[in-house]
């Protein structure tokens, strides 16, 4: 449908405007983290500024730098971790027919949408047993869990589509259901693989509440909890608190820019922030 | 598949339980203790002003901020599906906050409401509205009301996302047919392209519903429930009583609660959820 010139014209304006009040806190945080303290406080936020620095950002980095690489380890694992098992259970649950896989499937998706406030306790208790409080490997442990349920809704969601009668080809061949897995479902992946990947990233990588209770103050403090640490800290002004944000805002970022597309696909699939 | 059902069931269902059992015991201090005492700690909640404050708290964002990221985003998306020019690069501005960590976003709102020589008030300022200049979420009477616009903004990109997809899924000859009849521009819109975003609709509900009662970072970086208790939701104050107070029992009681509110939510809309896709 094609609206009349000037009802055109404002439907430009009103998504401009939209926009800037989306950009805004952005544009303000990026200038603000190249003035210094002083310019901070005597000129105007949104103000680029006349003589920019970047000692913000290497001070940040220098109290971030450690963290935002704890950060990328157990992301980096855990995101690699919970889409493999993810596919494994897809596949199972959606080639294998069996009894009950209906219901193994409804005890997986329950798994996405509970608070996690309610197992947090319980989670403390497990990781200081098994020696994981505040080591990377408990932060692993822990996400891959709790990443399991939505990457086993993706990937069965995604085997469903593929035909039966390309597996029972495959059966009648003699291939086993490991081989048939490997040689035809695998790699026919990618996509599902891209999309379960890109989402469990960003949400790994943006957590902070696991961080909090299983790493504070500690050798395997994640990005988010010195983020947030950095605030309230009287040494830390908002110059240096901007570039900090900004740091660790820089990889999901990245991704999001290069593989939106995908991500979408990943939230749409019914995922949960938070 | 076995290891990761096992995995699953401990640490979701297990240890679900396992936090049922601690809200029906006296544990407090930092020794793990399993002496049941029944629902006295679920009794004490109703004697808790904070409690209170933290549930009504959670209406609030129910109340205001559901409603409000769902109609921004449902306008979004309208706009957008006008064969807008560079609808990509507006979805992607529109939608970047929400990919971000809600870390990020408290620490970008902190320096935008920050009294002295934040963004809000230094604009204000030299726009001559310096009237209009407020203590923002140092001020207990507002501190929830900026909490809920900030988050506005960082979800209604997701909203629009949703109506989006939903918009674009209506076959192109019932809008064509629409249009023959003399349905355009916004009347199309009311009576035939909304009335279908049903499940688009509820789909957005439940996911913002679930995250007002359970979202934790974004407030406790902000303003960590202040001024006073102002800001206090109940993850906050489950977070407050265990690791600050060691209450752990307490907490878990606290846990316990929200986990059934959500579930009340959850569940029927799985189940409603899993109908559909059989269809």
């Amino acid at each position: 449908m094609k609206f009349p010139r000037p009802k055109r014209i404002l439907l430009y304006i009103i998504l401009i405007l939209f926009a800037f009040a989306f950009i805004l806190p952005f544009w303000t945080c990026i200038t603000t983290s190249l003035k210094t303290k002083h310019d901070v406080i005597y000129t105007v936020p949104v103000e680029p500024p006349a003589s920019p620095t970047l000692e913000p950002w290497t001070e940040a980095l220098d109290i971030m730098g450690k963290p935002l690489l704890n950060s990328l380890i157990f992301t980096l694992f855990a995101t690699i971790f919970s889409c493999f098992i993810g596919s494994i259970n897809g596949y199972v649950l959606s080639k294998i027919r069996f009894k009950g896989s209906d219901m193994i499937f409804l005890f997986f998706s329950i798994g996405i949408f509970i608070p996690y406030q309610t197992v947090l306790i319980p989670l403390l208790l497990t990781m200081s047993r098994l020696g994981l409080y505040n080591r990377i490997e408990g932060l692993i442990l822990a996400h891959t869990a709790y990443g399991i349920p939505i990457c086993t809704l993706l990937f069965r969601n995604f085997y469903r589509e593929i035909p039966d009668s390309l597996i029972m080809a495959a059966k009648t061949d003699g291939a086993g259901t490991w081989t048939i897995y490997r040689r035809i479902l695998l790699p026919l992946s990618s996509a599902p693989f891209v999309v379960a990947g890109v989402l469990q990233f960003t949400s790994i990588w943006n957590d902070f509440l696991f961080g909090l209770v299983l790493a504070r103050g500690s050798e395997a403090l994640p990005a988010s909890v010195a983020l947030a640490n950095l605030k309230g800290t009287t040494t830390a002004f908002w110059n240096v608190q901007m570039a900090g944000a900004l740091w660790y805002a820089l990889p999901v970022t990245i991704v999001f820019l290069i593989l939106g597309k995908y991500l979408i696909r990943g939230y749409m699939a019914g995922a949960v922030k938070g | 598949m076995l290891p990761s059902v096992l995995l699953v069931g401990y640490f979701v269902y297990v240890s679900i339980g396992w936090n049922v059992v601690v809200s029906l015991s006296n544990w407090e201090g930092l020794e793990p203790r399993y002496t049941i005492v029944g629902f006295r700690r679920y009794a004490e909640l109703f004697y808790d002003p904070v409690f209170w404050i933290s549930l009504k708290n959670n209406l609030l964002l129910i109340l205001l901020f559901v409603p409000s990221s769902i109609l921004l985003g449902l306008f979004l998306a309208i706009l957008l599906d006008m064969k807008v020019k560079r609808e990509g690069v507006f979805r992607t501005i529109y939608l970047l906050p929400f990919a971000l960590s809600f870390v990020i976003t408290a620490s970008l709102w902190a320096w935008m409401y920050d009294p002295s020589v934040g963004v809000i008030n230094v604009l204000l300022e030299k726009l001559g509205l310096g009237f209009l200049k407020a203590g923002w979420v140092t001020d207990s009477g507002i501190a929830m009301y900026c909490v809920i616009l900030a988050l506005t903004w960082q979800f209604s990109g997701y909203t629009m996302l949703i109506f989006l997809a939903g918009i674009r899924s209506i076959p192109e000859s019932q809008v064509m047919a629409a249009e023959v009849d003399g349905a355009y521009g916004f009347s199309l819109y009311r009576r035939i392209i909304i009335p279908q975003l049903k499940f688009s609709t509820l789909a957005a509900f439940v996911v913002l519903i679930v995250f007002a009662l359970k979202g934790f970072d974004f407030i406790y970086v902000l303003t960590g429930g202040g001024p006073g208790y102002s800001t206090f939701v109940l993850p906050l104050e489950m977070f407050r009583e265990t690791f600050s107070m060691t209450h752990f029992a307490y907490g878990a009681a606290i846990a316990t609660i929200l986990f059934l509110i959500v579930m009340v939510i959850v569940v029927p809309y799985l189940y409603m959820s899993s109908k559909r896709r059989e269809e």
